[in-house]
């Protein structure tokens, strides 16, 4: 029997073998990329890398927010080795039952991993990685623990870069950063655990500018996970791009002399740039340094002290406090008067103090010596007028007409609103309408005589610091202003669009004249309000402002700019429980004014009582 | 040697060409999987590569004895060569363990395993005992002997144990296969038994080894596949049960032979041939199909020890840790590759696969040379694999031929399992992938064969028996 033709059949098992695994490794190897996925799943790790974030400077170019070198001291379990205790612990300055402590917190706690898909968080603990077992230690802190870590195998210091603040100040304006929570992390794949994200302020606001681009890495790592390697020699990877730097209309150095004035007080000051919108100070008394609150050491330790001071220091008061106006609220109401066309500037009304109370003053002739008497009862008239037009024989009709078109007017002038500004925490203030009054007395139910303590920035109104220092800067521009802001330019890319958009107001240019003239009679004729304000080198115009605050002490209120033609700074003093607005928030305003406009302050002697000046009487904060 | 010739005389240079080539190829990717930076010298004999260096030496320094010396003593002392080989691995029993396995024989990190060379004794004996058998007298006594030639070395090796070499033995049953030699007489001797039956031959009986071997491969692909869902990257939302896939692969192979089978000579055997393929389709289909319900309709605890059996768990880190980190390397080498040295998964630094060097070195080289560089590789291989076939064909004399089907068998065997086990095709059995892994043993007692091959077939026209 011959069997050669057997061999045909062990070639056709060579054959297939052959065949079927060409095709095989084709299907695998080019046409499949799952096992190259899985490749990378296995082998190649994303490295991320945070770029510094952007710097932050003031309106002269001052570095006032900057980054600061952090040292974390690393642990990883599989490379310690008999590990003496008693002389680590000595080391860096704790008791041994602390570092026990903290080893344990480290193996329950820090590796922990949440699944996305899963929504599951799992013990991701490994020997073989490095964790923190101390975070951000300073230079000096690390410098004696570095020199000697030698000796203890499995530890080693990390650089990392946080939050740096030159001046102790503008904590309200800067925000803080903190440690992403699990929900941040799923909603922006950006952070990873343990990043840091904007809290409040510009910190908040621009954190997508800020944070910056990660750079991604690739490395090749082990089954032990260590990394063997960059991955095809650093062909994907993406270098890390440090967020672009922050340029604030703020002027430091008057933001640092505000923060002075306003020791022992509380309250606030805002100076606005009236040509450009952009705020130049924004101080909220009492004022923390911000430097207390980088790093999750310093937040633990120092925000549950700031949380529960009863001032409120956290608290951002020029954005977020709701306050009644006052007298400054005056000036608004003869703008609109004179725009209805209801009185003219030579209007004069007899003080006599029936409808309201006032304080002894002649009877205001004309609206000038009104503003500079600031007389309650002139404004009531004025503001009846406005609001009882006489257009419909009913009275209550016609007050509900005039308060429509009162409200209009004061949106016009940024009340009763949030801006659209980089500033986070703002509040709207409250400009009642017809709708508020009905809801309170019923629909056709109330008149002026109802509602008139508006007439005088008291009763229902409320405005925001921000709001009123605003409102100086549109009547130092006579008509218009630009959204308040603090950025004046992000990198090299100019200031946000909305701020670029002129608001104009319903009241026409020509109507300012009066108020202006009688600001300027508030500061410098006698018998005016405001005199503790004048300046020989510029004229100031001001208004003050003494915002009835029953049972407890009233609120001192300064509105000025500064100078009379055009104006360079518009401010508002706010002194909670101050007393008198021309006693104490018109020098205050005035030492502000003359800090900015001249650099230094003359009036030495003023500027001490200003600064020894404190509303908590003899206990300091 | 004859006088007046030299050693080159007649020396099959296509075979030694491709042999040395691989051995090359094979040498390169040890140095590029084990590279160490503070020692990158090949010839740094602290590395890996080194020593590799040192064995591709040491076995072509073999190469020339065995050439220098006369092919009648292979024939003349198979008996005692296969005494030899089994006195070592009687010996190896009793030697410490290493790595599981009293598989070494040696001091130190100098060891050779002489379950390797024992393929050689094997070989040789059985090409002796079969050239001297009268086939067509075949009885049951020669199935018995020529089938305990095989049987008393594996048994030996299964108590090491080594389950990889254990399972290349069965390849020279392809070699008995092809002398003619089967297990018919067995099967003749039991249905004889029957009243009223009297057979002389039995088709099974006579094809029983490539017929038990297509139903184990197919037994162990449709299992490999059974609970799978095939997808593609590159369709999402397309994919097929593992059923269907092996199916599709049926249906392709038949296809493939169909077409082959026109270029047969004459019209009877092409209608054969049509016949065989039709056949062989519908019987592979209708086991592939019985084995996948038979699998499905199995108790969860049996399923598992089947999957276990395979190395087919389904925890890519966990049991089924070192095929999936294979798998990873090779689909991850792309067309043309990540570039020598270059492996990211596959290197002995970063150590995903473990053993890449030794039964894993298809993996470092196809992720780093690619399909391109992988299929080169198996052309190599089928190159090899016919080439030896080509020289088994050509001998006048039975033993060399059956000698030369037992290197061809064996050397396919190890291509087809290791490279197997690292594209899923085959459960993780570790045997080295010839001339190419890491390792005196393997890569001495394969230059062996070979080279007594290529001696043996320099001496075709004086070897006639």
């Amino acid at each position: 029997m011959n069997f050669d033709t057997r061999k045909y059949v062990i070639i056709a098992f060579i054959l297939i073998v052959g065949v079927i695994y060409s095709i095989r490794l084709l299907f695998m190897q080019v046409i499949d990329d799952s096992w190259a996925l899985r490749a990378q799943e296995i082998a190649e790790k994303r490295k991320e890398i945070s770029p510094p974030r952007g710097a932050v400077y003031d309106r002269n170019g001052r570095k006032i927010v900057s980054n600061r070198t952090y040292y974390n001291l690393m642990m990883k379990e599989s490379e310690i080795v008999n590990l003496d205790t008693v002389a680590f612990a000595k080391l860096i300055g704790w008791d041994v039952k602390r570092v026990k402590a903290r080893f344990i917190e480290i193996v329950k706690g820090e590796g922990k991993y949440h699944n996305r898909h899963t929504n599951k968080t799992t013990s991701n603990y490994q020997k073989v990685r490095w964790y923190p077992f101390i975070k951000e230690m300073t230079l000096d802190e690390i410098a004696n623990i570095a020199a000697h870590l030698g000796e203890f195998k499995g530890f080693k210091e990390e650089v990392t870069s946080m939050r740096s603040y030159t001046y102790a100040n503008g904590a309200n304006i800067f925000g803080y950063l903190s440690e992403v929570y699990k929900e941040e992390i799923d909603a922006d794949h950006f952070y990873k655990s343990g990043n840091n994200m904007g809290r409040a302020g510009i910190e908040r606001f621009y954190e997508k500018d800020l944070r910056g681009q990660k750079g991604i890495k690739y490395i090749v790592t082990s089954a032990l996970n260590n990394d063997v390697g960059s991955y095809m020699n650093g062909k994907y990877d993406t270098v890390a791009k440090q967020g672009p730097n922050l340029n604030l209309g703020i002027d430091i150095q008057l933001q640092e002399y505000g923060e002075k004035l306003m020791k022992g007080k509380r309250g606030c000051i805002v100076a606005i740039e009236p040509a450009t919108g952009e705020i130049l100070a924004l101080v909220s008394a009492p004022s923390f340094d911000p430097n207390l609150l980088v790093g999750k050491r310093k937040i633990t330790k120092n925000y549950p002290k700031l949380a529960r001071d009863p001032d409120k220091p956290l608290y951002p008061r020029p954005l977020a406090a709701n306050y009644s106006p006052g007298s400054i609220f005056k000036l608004l109401q003869s703008l609109i008067a004179l725009q209805e066309g209801v009185i003219t500037p030579e209007f004069g009304f007899g003080c006599n103090k029936g409808m309201v109370g006032c304080h002894d003053h002649p009877s205001a002739g004309n609206l000038y010596d009104g503003i500079k008497f600031s007389c309650n009862p002139y404004f009531y008239a004025v503001t009846k007028k406005v609001l009882q037009q006489g257009k419909s024989k009913n009275n209550f009709i016609d007050a509900e007409q005039g308060l429509t078109l009162w409200a209009k007017y004061m949106k016009s002038f940024g009340l009763g609103y949030k801006f659209d500004t980089d500033i986070t925490g703002l509040t709207s203030g409250l400009i009642p309408n017809s709708a508020y009054y009905d809801k309170w007395y019923g629909h056709h139910r109330w008149a002026f005589s109802t509602i008139r303590s508006i007439s005088i920035g008291q009763g229902e109104v409320l405005l925001t610091p921000l709001q009123m220092a605003n409102v100086g800067a549109l009547i130092a521009n006579r008509g218009w202003f630009y959204t308040p802001h603090f950025v004046k330019s992000i990198g090299k890319k100019g200031p946000l669009p909305q701020f670029k958009k002129k608001n104009i107001t319903m009241v026409s240019a020509k109507h300012f004249d009066a108020i202006i003239e009688g600001m300027r009679r508030v500061v410098y004729v006698d018998g005016g309000t405001g005199r503790q304000a004048r300046s020989a080198d510029y004229i100031v115009c001001g208004k003050t402002g003494t915002v009835e605050n029953k049972p407890k002490k009233d609120h001192a209120v300064f509105l000025a700019f500064a100078p009379m033609v055009k104006p360079k700074i518009s401010i508002v003093v706010f002194i909670e429980n101050a007393g008198f607005g021309g006693t104490w928030s018109a020098p205050i305003a005035s030492l502000m004014i003359e800090k900015y406009l001249k650099g230094h302050i003359t009036d030495t002697v003023k500027e001490k009582r200003m600064l020894d000046f404190n509303v908590y009487g003899t206990k300091q904060p | 040697m004859r006088k007046g010739e030299k050693i080159t005389t007649n020396i099959d240079w296509p075979l030694f060409g491709v042999y040395l080539v691989l051995m090359l190829l094979g040498l390169t990717t040890v140095y590029s999987t084990a590279y160490n930076p503070d020692h990158p010298n090949l010839f740094d004999f602290s590395q890996k590569y080194g020593k590799q260096v040192v064995w591709l030496l040491v076995s072509l320094f073999l190469g020339l004895l065995v050439l220098l010396i006369d092919a009648d003593i292979y024939r003349k002392f198979a008996t005692p060569i296969y005494l030899f080989t089994l006195a070592l691995l009687v010996i190896v029993l009793f030697m410490p363990a290493k790595f599981g396995a009293r598989a070494w024989l040696g001091i130190g990190s100098l060891g050779i395993q002489p379950a390797e060379f024992a393929k050689i004794g094997t070989a040789l004996l059985l090409a002796k005992y079969i050239s001297g058998v009268n086939i067509k007298l075949q009885n049951v006594q020669t199935v018995i002997i020529s089938n305990s030639i095989i049987l008393i070395p594996m048994v030996l090796i299964l108590l090491q144990p080594d389950a990889g070499t254990f399972v290349v033995y069965t390849s020279f049953l392809f070699v008995m296969y092809r002398e003619g030699l089967s297990y018919d007489p067995l099967i003749l001797k039991i249905i004889n038994l029957i009243p009223g039956i009297k057979f002389k031959e039995t088709w099974v009986g006579s094809h029983f080894i490539p017929i038990m071997f297509a139903v184990v491969l197919l037994c162990v692909a449709t299992l490999l596949y059974s609970g799978e869902t095939i997808t593609f990257g590159f369709l999402p939302n397309f994919k097929i049960p593992g059923v269907v896939g092996v199916l599709l692969g049926l249906v392709t192979i038949a296809g493939v032979f169909l077409f082959l089978s026109r270029f047969i000579g004459s019209r009877r055997d092409r209608k054969n041939a049509l016949f065989i393929v039709i056949i062989g389709l519908v019987l592979s289909t209708s086991i592939s199909l019985g084995v996948n319900g038979l699998f499905k309709s199995l108790a969860p605890h049996q399923k598992e020890r089947i999957e276990l059996f395979l190395g087919l768990r389904k925890d890519d880190d966990g049991d089924d840790y070192n095929r999936n980190r294979a798998m990873a390397a090779v689909g991850s080498g792309g067309f043309l590759g990540k570039g020598y040295n270059k492996a990211s998964v596959s290197s002995v630094e970063s150590n995903h696969v473990p053993e890449s060097e030794t039964d894993f070195i298809f993996c470092p080289f196809a992720e780093e040379w690619g399909f391109l560089g992988a299929f080169i590789l198996v052309c190599l291989y089928m190159f090899m694999l016919f080439r030896i076939i080509m020289i088994a064909e050509r001998q006048k004399s039975r033993f060399i031929r059956i000698y030369a089907y037992t290197v061809a068998m064996i050397l396919f065997y190890h291509f087809m399992v290791n490279i197997g086990m690292d594209i899923g095709f085959a459960p993780v059995i570790g045997i080295p992938l010839p001339f190419f892994s890491y390792g005196g043993s393997s890569m001495m007692s394969f230059s062996m064969f070979v080279f007594v091959l290529l001696k043996l077939d320099s001496q075709r026209s004086y070897i006639l028996q």
